[in-house]
């Protein structure tokens, strides 16, 4: 076995079942509800065409696979630091990876994976999007050597023996361990607004694809309709509502545990080792000094229970469709304590961040946004009321939300804040999840302060702080007090040698 | 240094620090004044061409043009002046440790990026900036789209010469590591 990866080597020939399957799969999911209508809408004897079809689908995925496999070959040039991957069926592609820039490495291992008894490798890179290199099949020992191999950049050139980093990191005892109690709180509290969206995603899909069904069958659409709107009766509604409800909850629950089952966080030297998952355990080992913005969250309900979100959000480039990408860089943590949180803080920020000078908004901060969310839309709808009689019993629901919303906008007021010290940034922010976001003057890219005209004479102004892992926006401040903030990061970027990652 | 005594010990030193908003900003070439009125000629132009073809051609639209001249005329205007007031508020400035980058038609914005933080620099020439010798620079931060400076309308041999003390520097940050433009 070669443990030093240093001369060209292909992946496991595994990896050909597994690609095959994947391709297969993706080509049977992009095309299932086709088949789904071809199954139905056949007599007998042309199903035999199908399932000939089918057979060719998954042979040329296979042929495909191999063809991969045959030219996807990878290895670690150790006097240039740099992890070359050479693919590609007809033209040639060579992915070549500095050390240095490598965010994170993930040893993945689906359903799939986990039969077969092989591992999934991933490289994140600060690199542009697509970048990245993913080793479909790689047998355990190989993949955390190469996993150690790609991180210790240091101990590569030492050359320690590779057993070493294999007791380590079997050895490593974790410090923060989620159980699943705590999971059940979390599922209970927290994300609801990502299950709506599966939830939203879900009942879209069904309708769109039962809607082609339908058109399929030639279905008398309307003849569904009446009896749906002649099944929903208040009560019905109600019900409707309740179960939507507990299905939101379930599904939120179920989603906590599939992604964070046993979460698990151990330290190694100079990273962090994050495993999670039910059925596909998911490992990923990232440096502190990558993470850019540390942040914790909690609501009223967790407050109660003294736990927390935390997420560390690292570098993404490129202008790639927002929140996907984001989502990939960033690594949440849920439910921790808060003695654990200070633990972890600690542990990427090298001491636990304290709250230095608090500064806070203007009154003004309240002005547009209750402008537009609030007095735009109401007294659009007032106008509304009073010329269409339909309209006007729904007058109190616009006085609820006018007074909900003046609410809202006054408690994100009173908790849009950003305290300065030395070492950190904190901005909270936040209604109902309270959030700290917490940056090293370091780890700023470069800042932006802006001013309305009409603010000049109040001495009103806006901050943003860029970092590579988003931005850090504090409104309505005093621009004097600002622009002093600014100097004086200004000061520490570019006196201090401090790297940013 | 502790850090419970970290603010507040710094404000002595921070009324001495160099202060960002006092630097006297360079402002933009005034030939890039004529380039932006040659984009706006030439947008407006193509606009009002096919607005003149709809009125000419389609009947039914035609006794709106009462109120379409004057407003597509209004629009223009507007936006000549508009234009007119961003680029007098234009301005940038290089100093040993930063590029400051200010701008905005109507909120001022001033954005800075360390020297130590740049990623790449790009220099641009247009078409029309070549006739009047300008140029745009470009300067990229990790920080994405919104943490990045474009400065137009630069003389091209100054935007040159910036360009190349900007790469001077990276070069000086960057001497032990390898490292190039990314």
């Amino acid at each position: 076995m070669e443990n030093d990866f240093s001369k060209p080597q292909r992946e496991s020939a595994f990896g050909i079942i597994i690609m095959g399957a994947y391709t297969t799969f993706q080509i049977i999911k992009g095309t299932f509800f086709i088949f789904v209508i071809a199954f139905l809408k056949m007599q007998i004897n042309d199903i035999i065409y199908v399932l000939l079809g089918a057979f060719a689908i998954i042979l040329f995925s296979f042929v495909l696979a191999y063809l991969r496999y045959l030219k996807f070959t990878f290895f670690l040039n150790k006097e240039k630091q740099e992890f070359v991957v050479n693919k590609g069926i007809f033209n040639r592609d060579q992915v070549i990876i500095q050390l240095d820039k490598i965010q994170q490495v993930n040893i993945n291992q689906n359903i799939l994976q986990k039969i077969i008894g092989v591992y999934g490798l991933k490289i994140d890179t600060a690199g542009a999007h697509g970048e990245e290199v993913s080793i479909k099949a790689i047998d355990e020992t190989a993949a955390y050597n190469l996993k150690a191999h790609l991180l210790n950049r240091d101990t590569a050139i030492d050359m320690q023996p590779e057993m070493e980093h294999e007791n380590h990191l079997a050895e490593e005892a974790p410090f923060l361990r989620i159980s699943g109690f705590t999971l059940f709180k979390v599922g209970l509290t927290s994300n609801y607004g990502q299950s709506l969206a599966l939830l939203a995603a879900f009942f879209y899909t069904v309708i769109y694809e039962g809607r082609q069904l339908l058109d399929a069958f030639k279905i008398n659409r309307d003849e569904i309709q009446s009896t749906v709107t002649g099944m929903l009766t208040i009560v019905t509604v109600f019900i409707l509502i309740a179960c939507l409800l507990i299905v939101l909850l379930i599904i939120n629950l179920v989603r906590t545990f599939y992604k964070y089952f046993e979460l698990e966080i151990s330290q190694h030297k100079d990273a962090l080792l994050l495993s999670s998952g039910l059925i596909a355990k998911k490992n990923t080992l990232i440096s502190p000094n990558k993470v850019q913005i540390t942040k914790y969250s909690q609501n009223y309900f967790q407050k109660k229970m003294h736990m927390l979100n935390m997420s560390l959000r690292q570098a993404h480039f490129g202008q790639s469709k927002k929140g996907h990408e984001m989502q990939g860089n960033t690594l949440e943590i849920p439910g921790c304590n808060p003695t654990e949180r200070d633990e972890l803080l600690k542990m990427i920020l090298d001491e636990a961040p304290l709250k230095g000078k608090t500064f806070i908004p203007d009154w003004r901060f309240l002005n547009l946004p209750i402008f537009f969310k609030l007095i735009l839309p109401v007294s659009v709808f007032l106008i509304l009321a009073f010329n269409i009689p339909e309209v006007k019993p729904f007058i109190g629901i616009a006085i609820a939300y006018f007074a909900i919303g003046i609410m809202m906008i006054y408690i994100s007021y009173r908790r849009h804040r950003i305290s300065v010290n030395q070492d950190f940034i904190i901005k909270t922010s936040g209604i109902w999840d309270v959030s700290n976001e917490i940056v090293q003057p370091n780890k700023i890219q470069a800042i932006t302060t802006f001013q309305y005209p009409w603010h000049k004479g109040v001495d009103v102004g806006h901050l943003s702080l860029h970092t590579a892992a988003g931005q850090i926006h504090f409104k309505y401040g005093n621009y004097t007090e600002i622009k002093k903030l600014v100097n004086y990061w200004l000061y520490q970027v570019e006196s201090g040698n401090k790297d940013w990652m | 240094m502790s850090s419970d005594t970290s603010f507040t010990n710094e404000t002595v030193d921070l009324d001495h620090l160099p202060k960002y908003e006092e630097i006297l900003l360079k402002q933009p070439h005034p030939d890039y004044w004529k380039i932006i009125c040659i984009n706006l000629s030439v947008f407006f132009g193509l606009m009002g061409i096919g607005l003149g073809s709809i009125l000419f051609f389609v009947d039914e639209v035609r006794p709106n043009a009462i109120w379409i001249v004057p407003l597509y005329f209004t629009v223009v205007i507007i936006f000549f002046l508009l234009f007119r007031l961003s680029f007098k508020k234009r301005g940038y400035a290089v100093r040993t440790h930063d590029v400051i980058y200010k701008s905005g038609i109507i909120a001022e914005s001033t954005t800075i990026v360390p020297l130590n933080r740049i990623q790449h620099i790009e220099l641009n020439e247009g078409i029309f900036s070549r006739i009047y010798k300008l140029g745009s620079l470009q300067v990229f931060t990790a920080g994405g789209q919104s943490g990045h400076i474009h400065i137009s309308g630069i003389a091209i041999e100054e935007a040159k010469s910036i360009r190349d003390l900007l790469l001077k520097k990276l070069d000086l940050l960057e001497n032990p590591a390898t490292e190039t433009e990314a």
